[in-house]
């Protein structure tokens, strides 16, 4: 095969979300810390989904509508720092083939190969090699040469793929971290398969292709559901549609509709908007809509009754997680009252965290899932509920960080993100909030905060390794100092002590520990009369947290 | 041209010697713990009333002196042609102002009164009191007088620490630092006074940083104001030992000339702040 021409652009693009998606796993078990919660397969297959998604709604055989459609979907879809990463590989794949007509040749493949990853290195701040950059870098370069031997396009994708194998191979020689964890970089599989799909889609036999993607029609289920947790809704109806057209302009839809209800979004990608709005007049909103273009995709869905089947059946449902679904709740706001200068989201996992950090004044709570890595559409559409002016996000997880980042930029409102790596460094972040402040003095002020405290995280390992000089097996208990391993024990408690041991010194004067959701109030106040009797200088408290996964997430400042 | 006379209420937490080395009149608010009722430093002293809210269950209130009691101290102090000084708590927090106010047009109108509403309380009415009476000594004008008042009133800043925000809450003094209740975590709120009530000025865990804080405050305060002469003052709630520290880092910090003053605070003030609390008052003369 010499060319892809739009048909099979759109099933290699299919087939290599759904290999993904069949790959995750292997992906997430690459993880150098053997926590539960660090999901980069995960992760890059929901933000792909995400965009293939999109392709599969909206998709006809056009190359270039295709390719932004994956940078859209890929964009708004991207969760944890891989799915972002991956996300702005999309971008820089599409930007490479934004010339192209109706087939893409070795040569174009090579391009946009190599413009997808001087994409990745220009999105991150401080480039590593031996990830997953060095390993879309080396497959560039790869294809680059067969295509300047005369490859064609399946040639080409076929070198990039060897690159990109050789190149995996090689990054535990690069980052030690790696090998004395004795795997390859995680987010390095995860373009491997990627590539791998794409050969796939190229290569199938037909009736192969058929079965490939006929599984993709089931949508990869979600173990736990991102949500975005608020009040309920005033307004009534999900309104969601599409307006075709061209020269539409988002900002006068948002300005017309504001008034109309709220948790307003507005997308556009040229000559398509995305709408999706609560409102109680959902004729009005689509009278208005219709004078500009076509409608299409037209959903409304009465939220109130959804609430109400919704919360009978929470616990056993496995709901989709994308745009199109209505289980997201978002504040009541817009139209009802005067917005307040700066509005704050924040990304926690745990119903007691979530009182917590809403009794110190956050307006809106990002619940992560299992793997607490909410996409980027979930934090624009959290920072659009907020009925404020200017919105600061609290990631509270260093995998969450560069999705925030991106929501930034993707979000109409300004917005910070205060990159807080921890739930206590979130919370610590907002001991210096204040309301009547700007933007730039809270973020740095903020920003300096968080630095005040040390966090502590006790979990279990979800496989055997080493970490310096800890040898841990599978289900023991680990204690991470500031995310890095720093302690292994038989009980959590054991290991909470054994962690605060070292965490601990003269200058610290409170010690706070967050039970979670495994552990009960008598476990953790035992731990607290322990910690108070070996600690006597200190202050110590506890709360109930509620987390999952982590029994303990301990601060000391 | 007659005398000048110096008065205040029960809420300036003024030390029992200084007031009478200084002749000044304290004007004592009323304390009800149900319907026992006490005058505020006459037969309710500061380490009676801490020592019975431990045991009560019934939460204090206090309540203004009235215009009859003013009128009552003016008249026996001065006579016609004397000028009084009343300097009193903030009028956003108590209506002792209010009633002061009254009083001056119900006496002899032979005898002049400044009233002066503090937008303070504890020493924060205390200090500038005593400011007050020692330039009365000096045989100072009451228009010199009214305005070192001003002086210092203008430049002060307060900022205190409570063990717990309900007193303030539970007696609706807690201001603009309602937004800090709720809160579900053990914050030591730094709280200061703004434009007579009280407001929040940082949150802090744990009182150790919370006392630290106060410590780095003085050090701002002394930056902000360079070249000139600072003095301080710090009240407490039944908790000598950690005022004690501070009084003996501030003059450093702050490189006074002077001691720093300490005072209790009394049940007026104690009943709003609640036990534990110290206040640290900072200014320029």
């Amino acid at each position: 095969m010499d060319v892809i021409n739009g048909f099979a652009f759109k099933n290699m693009l299919l087939a290599a979300a759904r290999h993904l998606d069949q790959q995750k796993d292997k992906i997430n078990a690459l993880n150098v810390f053997p926590v539960p919660d660090g999901d980069t397969g995960t992760n890059m297959s929901l933000t792909l989904s995400a965009a293939t998604k999109e392709l599969e709604q909206f998709g006809n055989g056009e190359i270039r509508r295709l390719a932004s459609l994956l940078t859209r979907g890929s964009l708004m879809g991207a969760r944890g720092n891989s799915g972002v990463i991956l996300s702005q590989f999309f971008r820089g794949f599409s930007d490479g083939l934004a010339h192209v007509q109706e087939e893409i040749t070795g040569e174009d493949l090579a391009h946009a190969l190599a413009t997808a990853s001087q994409t990745t290195y220009r999105a991150v701040m401080k480039p590593v090699e031996g990830t997953m950059l060095t390993v879309a870098r080396v497959a560039a370069e790869h294809a680059a040469q067969a295509a300047a031997q005369g490859a064609g396009a399946l040639e080409v994708l076929q070198a990039a793929l060897d690159g990109a194998r050789q190149a995996l191979a090689d990054t535990p020689n690069i980052l030690p971290v790696l090998k004395q964890a004795g795997v390859v970089d995680a987010g390095g599989q995860g373009l491997v398969c990627l590539f791998e799909g794409f050969l796939m889609g190229l290569t199938a036999a037909p009736e192969e292709l058929e079965e490939l993607l006929a599984e993709m029609a089931a949508p990869p289920a979600v173990e736990a559901v991102p949500q975005v947790e608020q009040e309920v809704s005033v307004n009534k109806y999900c309104t969601e549609f599409i307006i075709l057209g061209s020269g539409i302009d988002p900002h006068q839809v948002r300005g017309e509709l504001e008034s109309k209800g709220d948790s307003l979004l507005v997308v556009s990608d040229g000559d398509v908007v995305k709408v999706h709005i609560h409102t109680d007049h959902p004729g009005q909103v689509l009278e208005f809509c219709g004078a500009l273009g076509e409608l299409t995709e037209i959903a409304i869905d009465n939220m109130r009754l959804q609430n109400q089947e919704f919360a009978s059946h929470e616990e056993s449902h496995h709901l989709d997680y994308s745009v199109g679904n209505n289980v997201i709740d978002f504040p009541v706001n817009s139209g009802q009252s005067e917005p307040k200068p700066i509005g704050i989201v924040a990304v926690v996992s745990g119903d007691g965290l979530a009182e917590i950090f809403k009794s110190l004044g956050v307006d809106c709570i990002v619940t992560g899932g299992q793997t607490m890595n909410p996409s980027t559409e979930e934090l624009v559409r959290a920072i659009d509920s907020v009925n404020a002016e200017q919105v600061i996000i609290l990631p509270n997880n260093k995998n969450v960080i560069f999705s925030a980042q991106q929501a930034k930029e993707l979000a109409e409102k300004p917005v910070g993100v205060v990159p807080t790596r921890s739930v206590p460094q979130g919370i610590a972040a907002l001991m210096y909030f204040v309301a009547e402040d700007s933007l730039e003095d809270n973020l740095a002020a903020m920003e300096e905060g968080m630095r005040e405290v040390k966090t502590g995280e006790i979990t279990y390992a979800v496989r055997s390794t080493v970490a310096g000089d800890l040898h841990i097996e599978e289900r023991d208990i680990i204690g991470l100092a500031e995310g890095k391993i720093a302690v292994v024990g038989a009980t959590p408690a054991s290991v909470a002590q054994d962690l605060l041991r070292k965490m601990v010194d003269e200058d610290s004067s409170v010690i706070s520990i967050y039970y979670g959701a495994d552990l009960d109030e008598a476990a953790a106040q035992e731990l607290t009369e322990l910690i108070s009797a070996e600690f006597p200088e200190c202050e110590v408290e506890v709360y109930a947290g509620g987390q999952p996964l982590y029994y303990y997430i301990v601060s000391v400042e | 041209m007659g005398q000048i006379h110096v008065v205040t209420d029960s809420g300036s937490d003024l030390p029992v010697k200084l007031r009478e080395e200084l002749g000044i009149q304290v004007v004592p608010l009323t304390v009800r713990f149900g319907d026992e009722v006490f005058k505020d430093g006459v037969d309710l002293t500061a380490a009676e009333f801490y020592a019975r809210l431990k045991q009560e269950t019934r939460m204090p209130s206090t309540s203004q002196p009235s215009p009859a009691e003013f009128v009552e101290v003016y008249e026996r102090i001065a006579k016609p042609g004397d000028t009084i000084i009343s300097i009193h708590l903030s009028s956003k927090m108590s209506g002792t102002y209010q009633s002061a106010m009254l009083a001056t047009t119900m006496i002899d109108p032979k005898i002049t009164v400044h009233v002066v509403d503090s937008r303070a309380a504890s020493l924060g009415i205390g200090v500038p009191t005593i400011a007050a009476a020692k330039a009365a000594q000096a045989g100072k004008s009451a228009e010199e007088i009214l305005t070192e008042v001003e002086g210092i009133l203008d430049s002060l800043r307060v900022y205190f620490v409570v063990d717990t925000l309900e007193y303030l809450q539970r007696n609706g003094r807690i201001g603009l630092a309602s937004a800090l209740v709720g809160t579900l975590l053990n914050i030591k709120p730094v709280l200061t006074l703004v434009d007579g009530q009280v407001a929040p000025f940082e949150k802090i865990r744990g009182r150790a940083k919370a006392f630290k804080r106060l410590r780095e405050l003085g050090a701002e305060f002394r930056e902000r104001n360079p070249g000139k002469q600072l003095k301080a003052a710090i009240s407490h709630a039944d908790n000598q030992t950690e005022a004690d520290a501070l009084a003996e880092a501030l003059p450093e910090i702050l490189d006074l000339q002077d001691e720093v003053v300490v005072g209790e605070i009394g049940a007026t003030i104690g009943v709003h702040a609640g036990p534990g609390t110290v206040a640290v008052f900072l200014y320029c003369v």
